[in-house]
């Protein structure tokens, strides 16, 4: 049998990956308990928070061993959760041993993120679709599907230069709005509201809404907490960033009226 | 409708491309987004207000997305995440944000109780959603030999 320290290092590396890439905390504690139960440790604690891991193992014995995680939030990866869900299956099926599940989860951590030209080319056909379906004309959602594209852009630039969430979300929403009303201003026959609520889709805090509502229900208050205020500030941000806009816009002498 | 739901799901299925759902799930996903999309339609179009067609449509959106993740033996985030996003009021963040600086406190009010109240019916759709023991969709797959827990 495996050394009880890498075992529980295994358990908490793929629980590290599931929870970075946007997994419920009750995911990843029942993936580690059931890791760490499939290869004959019965003696250990696991508390998982949504940025950080703590386990330790075989506490009264020779071999105790104890691990501290932080993980920060991440960029959601529903790939990796899907592949880890695998492997976690496999190796409760004991079909897969330590070693093995080493390198199955290093070919899980691999899995790519898509390139930045389809991440682009993708947030813009869903915001011309979602312009669509809130309402907006044909003529709105291929402004939408330009304005998504260039979002995207905006975003990854940003993230490559390390801003933060919230720099993020205000910038993005202040362009989708300006870029609009100057698209009204130049007198082209748009719905810009339309175009704005379709074009800030990829903005919206829709998984850290889900994720929290799914932690609190679990009964982990505390994660739900931290992911609920993630969704509450990321709303204000992006109402932050349509707010500046409009509030210079109208004092902007010569502008369009706003309906 | 039948174009609305063809939109949602190339909305949908482009969002899970962007949040990196394997391959073969594109279609699950798109089709829950799609499905829950269509059901909100429906149920505003039955005389529910846009909060309980929100939340009637999250409960059945969840649904739908442990019903896919049973029959895939996948996550059910991977299906309710990328559904849920044509459900968010974004609509409503933007419209009581516009409110608030055009001075129009009337339909600034009403617009942001509208949005906490959608917010807080796909809380409670999820809830509900969940809420259903896990049986009931396991029970009509029974797992492949190979895939044994």
């Amino acid at each position: 049998m495996s050394d009880s320290r890498e075992i529980l290092t295994l358990a908490v590396e793929i629980g590290d990956v599931l929870l970075r890439s946007g997994g419920e905390i009750y995911r990843v504690e029942d993936t580690i308990l059931l890791i760490l139960n499939a290869f004959g440790i019965d003696d250990y604690d696991v508390y998982v928070l949504s940025n950080g891991i703590f386990a330790s193992a075989n506490e009264d014995k020779e071999d105790a061993c104890s691990i501290i995680r932080h993980v920060p939030l991440g960029d959601v990866h529903l790939g990796k959760i899907a592949a880890i869900n695998q492997l976690s299956r496999e190796i409760c099926a004991h079909e897969c041993d330590v070693n093995e599940a080493w390198k199955r989860l290093d070919a899980c951590k691999a899995l790519p993120f898509q390139k930045p030209l389809v991440q682009k080319i993708c947030c813009g056909v869903g915001c011309a679709c979602f312009c669509s379906i809130f309402g907006g004309r044909t003529l709105d959602a291929f402004f939408a599907l330009l304005l998504g594209f260039f979002l995207q852009s905006l975003r990854l630039g940003q993230q490559k230069r390390g801003a933060s969430n919230f720099f993020i979300d205000i910038i993005g929403s202040a362009f989708l709005t300006a870029s609009s009303l100057v698209l009204l201003n130049i007198g082209l026959p748009v719905l810009q509201d339309k175009i704005v609520i379709g074009s800030i889709v990829p903005l919206l805090p829709g998984i850290a809404l889900t994720t929290s509502i799914r932690d609190l229900f679990n009964g982990d208050y505390l994660s739900g907490a931290i992911h609920l205020l993630d969704a509450l500030l990321t709303a204000m941000c992006i109402a932050i960033g349509v707010g500046t806009v409009m509030i210079l816009y109208r004092n902007l002498p010569g502008g369009v009226l706003l309906p | 409708m039948i174009l609305q739901f063809l939109l949602a799901m190339i909305a949908t299925s482009s969002f899970a491309v962007l949040f990196c759902v394997p391959k073969d799930q594109f279609l699950f996903s798109s089709l829950t987004g799609a499905l829950g999309w269509i059901s909100y339609l429906i149920f505003c179009r039955l005389g529910c207000g846009v909060v309980t067609a929100s939340l009637l449509a999250t409960f059945f959106l969840t649904i739908i997305s442990r019903f896919f993740a049973a029959l895939c033996k996948n996550p059910v985030t991977l299906y309710l995440v990328t559904g849920i996003f044509t459900l968010v009021p974004g609509a409503g963040i933007y419209y009581a944000s516009y409110y608030f600086i055009m001075d129009n406190m009337a339909s600034f009010a009403e617009k942001g109780t509208e949005t906490f109240k959608i917010a807080g019916a796909i809380t409670i759709g999820i809830i509900f959603g969940f809420s259903i023991p896990q049986k009931l969709f396991s029970c009509r797959f029974p797992a492949k030999p190979e895939n044994k827990n």
